[in-house]
Order: structure tokens, then sequence, then C-alpha cells
């Protein structure tokens, strides 16, 4: 997807037809990014925003040169990339501080390999420090500050190194609402005010109002395999208002564009001969929750859109929307556009006691292609067992795109809470009950 | 950073403390030189042994430096192979196996050859001979080091990784500022216990029978084994007085300092309780000499710093760039290998060959050795390695009955902590068969026999490491479960049962592994003791090596080397391997 430039100058950067498959543990190759397009262009902020799986970290290392990508092109100025990029300074979302360095120390950390002299280094320093408001607090050790703090430390270090792409790895997600917000409006102007060295940003997150509050140009990313699904421009002025209504409502549209990715209002249209073969896979969350949200939405009159009942359950919208997939697979919510709306079904199930639910749900997953291959697998053997290994085998030749591991986990999850099959972690077997069969 | 020196510390005026870092100084610079004269001296391969206190403390510096020096040795050992296993994949395949035969490998499995050798490179002076028991030493410590430092760079996370490569960081940089300080806490308690390893068989690494030859080296291990075979008590004594002086006056000025100053780079950052620093840093505080010294390094830094800074500018930037990629020289290669898969493989195709070589050429090796043995020989092999295993068992047996209520004890009050912390911390530093006599003359009293009394040795030397273990165990017991269970009002039995085992049991097998190894280990020393001009001899794996060492019978030393590596090994990996995995899976509270 390439987007039209928005000045003569040419991009900073470029991926081009970046391809990433893994490894796992076990051997097996799973694809996370596929057929990846992108520029960072000069002056402005790219936002990469997407659910997790969608390999907008992958991304962001194949940028930085952290990660070979396993096929593509990675042009920096027209040039391919050979190892680290030394246009890219980055910052973790864990801060990864040395925690055996004061706060002056890391900063300088930044700068270490170019041996200036000691007083420059600490001019250097002291600036960055400065731009960042942690004056007073050089001497200080990590341990000793705030979450917040620490941030601070690691937009330091990566402004000391005087690059001119910042790439922010999930920054403000490991800070509470307030420190986020207050720390996301300082960088902002310190980008705008050009006083340093940054001339682009590039922002990984999962948070839709804060990639519109940010960001120039959103890339929409999408799971299994990881790729690009839609690019928006976004010219509000800075600073942005969150209550503004132009804000607000092109929150609503990525919002809508996400719901559509992840809870698809039309299936794509499948021959019915194939749509029998088509396995879908588990999403990833833990039924409680799922009980939870649930709860929520018969409290809330058994209709809302699923962006006010992220607010409502202080869970990013991006949670929400997958919980409210799962309650769609179980045939308990409808989603027409980005409305949720509980179905008699669910309205039962909400309704009845923890027995009740747990049959229900029982009979909801047999429904499932994937629940029922997996059952008629177990059914295969003559002790109506099979080793996790095996498990995750079949796993990875129904879904190959997904991490098998993972989907493995999910489906006995979720079979426990429906009693359909139970898993015996110090065997490492899938076995069906014998009673109930 | 480099900070002029502060006017007031011009004047030379002596601190007391001073003094302390003067005789520190003098015992450095006398002990380096009567170590170097012993060396260039002409080869004398038994001196005659003189048990008078002079002569002890004498010994004593000869020991101390042999310890040092082998110390040295070992930690040159540990970061390189360390490093090595823990960056590379094909290095590790090939280090691993390595360190765990070496640990499984008695001091005497490698006597014959280091001496052997070492004598006939250096036929004129005692320098082999030194060496040779240098490198004895060496062999009782490096192992748990190099496995702590290989675990350590294998667990450096990955974001400090990533921050690396962002920087750019060269080799060197990496090392100093990310993985050495990431590893070296673990890597001060394992010098610790690496040191105690090499106290243990200081009396076999110094005094020792090889066929038909006696070698002698002056030091506290021939001067005890000379007391010991000879029966004097007073002798005994004052070697384990001075044996006791020298591990606390280490643990006193270099273990509790160091291990002091690596509590800083532990990654879990919470606020620490309040840290006491240790006696002898605080004596030291004051010195003005130290302080001479340390801005003197600073300098020297600093001008190293701008010869760097210069030759660096000399050069327009793109070469700078080039060069740094030049420097990361492990970027590079990572970089090529990524880049040609067939190279990867090559290398650990390679490696494989080579290791598959040695094999051939070491099977080959020891079957000339092993030729010489008939079928009987196998059978006193097989019989001998029972017997041991057996006293094996027995002294993790009665390690775990008493240390598993001790250390409980012990560890869930803070103040018995504080208070047994130091004594049990000595008492397993101390090289167990010095003691030797002193059981001896208690189990002859009680008319218990070798065959008995040799695994009662085996388990005074290792009774220690299943007590540690349990008192590191008791730390992991949750303190919200102990309310829980008192507030359930469970009972004294439910709670050991349910709670207190089951916390500690990781850390207990821990504790066995440990032990198990030491104990085969031990039985060389346990098994075969001269006392009182006698020879006590249990029969056992340990006897059998000590015994085929005593008389040159290399065939048979071979035979029962490879059963104890054998046996050691396999029991790692078919029984404590298992337990780990249980343990992992089970008994591991998520943190």
């Amino acid at each position: 997807m390439n987007t039209p430039q928005p000045s003569s100058t040419p991009p900073l950067m470029e991926l081009r037809n970046i391809y990433q498959t893994f490894k796992l543990d076990s051997g097996r190759k799973i694809k996370v990014l596929q057929d990846i397009n992108l520029s960072v262009n000069d002056a402005e902020v790219l936002v990469l925003l997407g659910p997790s799986g969608s390999g907008k970290s992958t991304c962001l290392r194949v940028l930085a040169g952290l990660l070979e990508p396993s096929q593509g092109k990675v042009l920096l100025n027209d040039q391919k990339l050979v190892g680290a990029n030394q246009n890219i300074a980055l910052v973790f979302q864990s801060f990864a501080l040395l925690p055996w360095l004061n706060v002056a120390d890391n900063v300088a950390m930044g700068i270490k390999p170019q041996a200036l002299p000691p007083d420059e280094v600490s001019k250097r320093v002291k600036r960055a420090i400065d731009l960042v408001g942690l004056e007073g607090f050089e001497e200080a050790y990590p341990k000793e500050l705030s979450g917040g703090m620490k941030q601070r430390v690691g937009f330091a270090r990566a402004l000391v190194m005087e690059r001119p792409i910042l790439c922010l790895d999930e920054p403000f997600s490991a800070l509470d609402v307030l420190t986020a917000e207050t720390l996301r409006k300082e960088v902002l102007n310190l980008w705008l005010s050009k006083q340093t060295s940054i001339r682009s940003i590039v922002l990984i997150t999962h948070n839709i109002s804060e990639a519109v509050s940010m960001g120039g140009r959103i890339l929409v990313m999408g799971s299994n395999p990881g790729q690009i699904r839609y690019s928006i421009k976004n010219d509000l002025p800075y600073p942005r208002d969150e209550k503004n209504a132009a804000f607000k409502s092109l929150v609503e549209s990525i919002h809508d564009l996400l719901t559509e990715a992840i809870i698809p209002d039309t299936p794509d249209w499948i021959p019915p001969a194939l749509a029998a073969n088509t396995i879908e896979s588990l999403p990833h969350v833990s039924l409680t929750e799922v009980v939870g949200f649930l709860d929520l939405l018969l409290q809330e009159g058994g209709r809302a859109d699923a962006f006010g009942l992220a607010q409502k359950l202080m869970k990013d919208s991006l949670n929400v929307l997958i919980m409210a997939k799962a309650a769609e697979l179980l045939d308990f919510v409808d989603t027409p556009k980005n409305q949720v709306v509980l179905t008699d079904l669910g309205k039962t199930f909400i309704k009845s006691d923890i027995n009740l639910r747990k049959k229900m749900i029982h009979e909801r997953m047999m429904q499932l292609k994937l629940i029922q291959l997996f059952y008629q697998n177990l059914l295969n053997h003559e002790d109506l067992a099979i080793s996790k290994e095996d498990a995750i085998q079949s796993i990875h030749e129904w879904l190959p795109n997904e991490n098998p591991e993972e989907v493995f986990d999910t489906v006995v999850q979720w079979a426990r809470f429906g009693e359909l099959f139970g898993y015996n972690d110090d065997t490492q077997q899938v076995y069906i009950d014998r009673g109930e069969a | 950073m480099y900070t002029p020196v502060p006017h007031q510390y011009r004047k030379v005026r002596l601190d007391p403390s001073d003094l302390i870092v003067l005789g520190l100084f003098i015992f450095l610079i006398y002990g380096s030189v009567i170590t170097a004269e012993r060396w260039h001296a002409e080869l004398q391969p038994s001196v005659s042994i003189s048990l008078s206190t002079g002569s002890l403390a004498l010994y004593s510096v000869y020991s101390l430096f042999r310890a040092v020096i082998a110390y040295i040795l070992s930690l040159a050992f540990t970061l390189v192979f360390g490093y090595l296993a823990g960056k590379f994949k094909a290095a590790e395949q090939a280090i691993l196996p390595m360190l765990d035969i070496g640990q499984s490998i008695p001091v005497l499995g490698f006597l014959p050859g280091l001496v052997l050798g070492l004598m006939a490179l250096f036929p004129h002076n005692n320098l082999g001979l030194e060496l040779a028991c240098i490198l004895m030493i060496f062999t009782g410590q490096v192992w748990n080091m190099t496995f702590s430092f290989y675990s350590s760079i294998k667990s450096v996370p990955k974001h400090f990784h990533e921050l690396s490569d962002n920087i750019q960081l060269s080799f060197m940089q990496r090392l100093l500022y990310v993985e050495l300080p990431y590893s070296s806490s673990g890597l001060a308690w394992n010098s610790l216990m690496s040191m105690a390893g090499g106290w243990f068989f200081l009396t076999v690494c110094e005094a020792f029978t090889l066929g038909d030859k006696e070698f002698r080296l002056p030091g506290l291990g021939s001067y005890m084994a000379i007391a010991i075979e000879k029966g004097e008590t007073g002798a005994m004594i004052q070697g384990v007085i001075a044996m006791i002086i020298l591990i606390v006056g280490m643990d006193f000025m270099i273990w509790r300092p160091i291990i002091a100053w690596t509590r800083r780079f532990r990654l879990d950052e919470q606020q620490d309780d309040p840290q006491e620093i240790p006696f002898f840093q605080l004596l030291l505080k004051d010195s003005k000499i130290l302080r001479l010294i340390q801005s003197l390094t600073q300098a020297l830094w600093h001008a190293d710093a701008v010869k760097k800074r210069k030759s660096l500018e000399e050069q327009d930037s793109s070469k700078i760039s080039l060069r740094r990629l030049q420097r990361n020289w492990h970027l590079q290669v990572s970089h090529f290998l990524k880049h040609h898969k067939y190279a990867q493989s090559f290398i650990s195709k390679l490696t494989y060959a080579v290791l598959g070589f040695m094999g051939v050429w070491i099977s080959a090796k020891v079957y000339n050795f092993l030729h010489p043995l008939n079928i009987s020989d196998y059978l006193l092999i097989a019989k001998s390695s029972l017997i041991t295993f057996i006293r094996v068992i027995f002294t993790l047996v009665i390690s775990t009955l008493w240390t598993v209520p001790f250390g409980l004890w012990v560890g869930l009050s803070q103040k018995r902590t504080q208070i047994f912390q130091p004594f049990i911390q000595v008492a397993a530093s101390f090289p167990a068969p010095m003691l030797y006599p002193i059981a001896l003359a208690i189990l002859g009293f009680f008319s218990i026999g070798i065959g008995m009394g040799s695994a009662i040795l085996m388990l005074l030397g290792v009774q220690w490491y299943v007590l540690f273990n349990v008192l590191a165990g008791t730390t992991m017991i949750s303190r919200e479960l102990q309310d829980t269970f008192r507030i359930a009002g469970l009972s004294k039995r439910d709670t050991w049962l349910n709670l207190y085992l089951p916390s500690i049991f990781p850390s207990l097998v821990t504790g066995w592994v440990t032990a198990a190894g030491g104990a085969w280990n031990a039985s060389i020393v346990a098994e075969y003791i001269l006392y009182r001009g006698n020879l006590l001899k249990a029969s056992g794996l340990g006897a059998l090596i000590s015994d085929a060492t005593a008389h040159g019978n290399y065939a048979l030393l071979a035979g029962s080397l490879l059963a104890m590596v054998i046996v050691v090994v396999g029991f790692n990996r078919m029984v404590w391997h298992k337990l780990y995995q249980l343990v992992e899976r089970r008994f591991k509270f998520e943190r």
C-alpha cells in the first residue's frame, strides 16, 4: 500500500515487500508479517495501530535493523540497511534502563560508542535531561523513580543520541492513564518545537485515541499474519483535543474499521462447499472475562457500542472487540456495525447459574469447527487421549498462520470451562473423561 | 568521570586505615616474591615438612597464593568459555558436555597427566610441579563458576540486547556495561563457593604419591597431610586454625565487600532493605592511599578516552560507522550467519565433526588405557561403584534428614538466620578432609569401621550443600501462605507437608545434585586415608581411584574414572534432570 508523499522530500526510510516468519521452539514456522510496504516520511508522526499479534512490534524491529526480514528490502536513504539502523533511536515499553547506572549515566549510555570528551558528554546529557524535565534527578537510580520518570529517562537516552527517527514501542502502555497523557503531550511538543534532532516519529500502539492524538498517518494492522489493512491520514491541527468533534469522529471511524477487521459484519462470501471447511480459531481471551463482558452488556440493556463498553470496562477497545468476537463465536451476541447486541441465547446464558452456563458453553463449543475436529481427533484414539505435542501439531495443520501453542492454551482453557475435555499437565495429555464420553 | 585530586588529600598524613592498606601491599609483595622464588628454585619433588608454627605460617602463604592464582585462572576460563557458550549455539553444544564431564572427574583424574606432563615440560625447577598443583586446585574451582556465568549471559533480558544494538555498543562496551554487571552477582556467590571447592582437595593436591614417587609441596595441605599421617594432634589443631584464619580472612576482606558491591547490579529493582556496609570497607573508608590509586586510575582512564576520541576524529564520519561495524565483530558474525544459511549449517556440522573426532580420539585413548584390564577388574570396578553409590545415597538421606528441619528452623526466623549464617558459611567453606582425623577418633571410639565410617566422612563435607540450599529455599516460602495456614488453623503437620516442604523442594533438588556430585568426588579422600601411619581403606570406587593413582596403575585408574564419569553424568541426566523438570512444572512459584 503506497501512500502519496506529503511533500517532495524523499522518505527517510522504506520497507518494501517485507515478509517475516518465525520458528517456534517446537521447530514449526509461523508467518508474522506478510507483504509489508511502508515509508517513514520526513516530518511526520507515523502510527502503527493494531491488536496484539498483528506484528507491529516486529515491524518496528525490522525498521530498527534489530531483525533481518525473511524476505523484502529495508531502505534507508535509498540504500539497503545493513546491521542496526543508525538513524533510529528506540524507546522501549519496558524502559530498558540499566539498574546499576544512575539517571545521568543511563542517558550517557546513548552516546557511549562515540567516545566524546567528558565535558561534551555532560553537556549533551544535561540538555537531554532538561528537555524531558528530569533536572535534579541526575543522581537517582532507576529503582527510586516512578514509571513515568523512568520512561522520561528512556526518552532522554533516545534524544541524546541525536538521531533523525524516534521509534516508540508502546512507550506509554506501562504507565497509568494520567502520566501517559502528560508524557504524550510533552513528546509531541518536543517534536513540534523542533528543538531536537528528531525529524519523524514512528509510534507503535494498540490504543486508538493515542494513535489519533499523535499520528499524522495511521496504519491499521490486522493479524494472522500481520499485514497493513488501511492507511489513514490525520490532518487535525496540533494540539489535538479529545473532546473535539472531528477527533471523536476519527476515533470512531478507525474503531469501525478495526471492528470490521476483527468481527466482520458481512463475512467475505465463501462458497458453501468451502465454508464447511473453514476453520475459525478461538480468540485468545479467557471465558471468565467474556462472562463479565456479557454481564455488563446486560446491564446496559443488552445493546451498546463496543467503544462505550471499553470505557466502562476500563479496557482497551481492541480488547473489548476481541471479547465481542469470542461472544459472537458462541452466538451470545450479534455485532451489527459497531454495536454489540445480546442475543436471546446470550440473555438466557447470563441469567443462568454456573452449571447451566457450563452446559450452554459445552453445547455452543461443540458447534465450532475447530472444537469438532479436536473432539473427533480424541475419539479416534482408543484411550480417548492425545499428547499435547500431537494436539499442537494438528492445530498447526488446521490453522497454519496462528501460533499453535497459544491456540492450544485457549482451547484447553475453554474446554475446561465447558467440561468438554480435560488436560493433565503432569502427563501432558488431553483426554475425554470416560464417564462423559 | 575525572575529578582532580582534592587539595586536602595532597598533604600526606597517613590514617590508621592506611597502615592496613600498606600492610596488605607488603603482604602481597612478600607472597609474590616467595612464590616466584619457589618456582625458580631447583626441582625438589618432595620437601620435608616441618610441623613448627613458623613453618605453618609460611606454608599458609604458599597455599593461599596457589589458591588465588588458581582462582584467577578459573575466572579467566569462566569469562572465555562461559561467554562463548552463552553466546554461540555451536560453542554451547561443545562446552556444556565438557563442563558436565569435567565436573564429574575427581581431582585425581587430572593428577597423573598434569604432573607428568608439566614436570616433563619444566624438568629443572619447581615451576612444573607448582603449575600442576595450581591446575589441580583449578579443577576443583572452575566448573560451577563457568555454569553460573553461562546461564547469566544466556538470561540477559532481550530488551538490553536490543538497546545495545540500537545504541551500537561495541563488543567491549556491551560486556562492561551490560553483560558483566548483569552476571556479577551470581559470579561473586559462585566465586565464594569455588574457593571452598578449591580448598577441599588441598591435602591431595599438595601431597600425593604417583607410582613409586612421592610428591610433597610446601603448603598447608601437605602440613595437614603429614600431621594426620603422623598423628600429631597439636599440629593438626594448628593446621585447622590456620585454615580457619585463611577462610574467615578471605571472607572478611574479599568476599563480603565484593558480594555487597555486586548487590547494586541486581536486576530486581526493589528498594533494598537497609544495606549494611561490610566492616572491612568501613575500615578502609578513610585510606588516602586507596583514594590516590582511585584518582590515578581515573586519570589514566580519562587519558585513554581522549586518545580514543582523537583516533576517531581523524577519520571521516563514513569510515567511523564502518569502523564501528568492524568493531562489532560479533554483530558482523551473526549478520553473516543469518545471510549465509549454509555457513551456519557448516559451522554446526564442523562442531559436530570436531566433537565426533575428539570423541573417537578420546575413546581410542581410553580403550588403549583400558586394554590391560580383564573381566575381574571390570567386576571390581562395578562392585566398587555400587558400594560407593550406596554411600552417596546414604549421605544424601542423612543430610536431608537433619538439614531440612534445622534449615527450616533457622530460615523461618530472621534472628536465627543472622546468628547462624556466618557459622554455617565458615563450616561449609572448611575443607572437610582436614577434619577427618577428629572424625576418625570419634568413629574409633564408637568402634565404627572404615566401611561405614567413610560414608560419614563423605557426609561431613557435603551436608552443607544441602543445608545451604534449604536455607535459600526458606526465603521462597510465601508470607501470605504462611498467614493463610495459620488463620485456617492448620496443624503443624499439614503446614510442613503442604507448605514448607513443597516450597523448599526446588532448592532441595539443587542441593541434592550438588551434594551427590560432591560426595562422589569426596569418596576418593574419604575411602582412602593415611592416619597415624596406617592406611585406612574402604572398598569403593574412591578407594579404587586413590589406590590406582598411588600404585601408578593407570589402566585401573582410567577404568574407575570412566565408571565415575558415567555414573555421575548418567545419574544427572536420568534422575536429576527429570526431577528438575518436575520441579519446573509443579513447584516453582510464579513471581
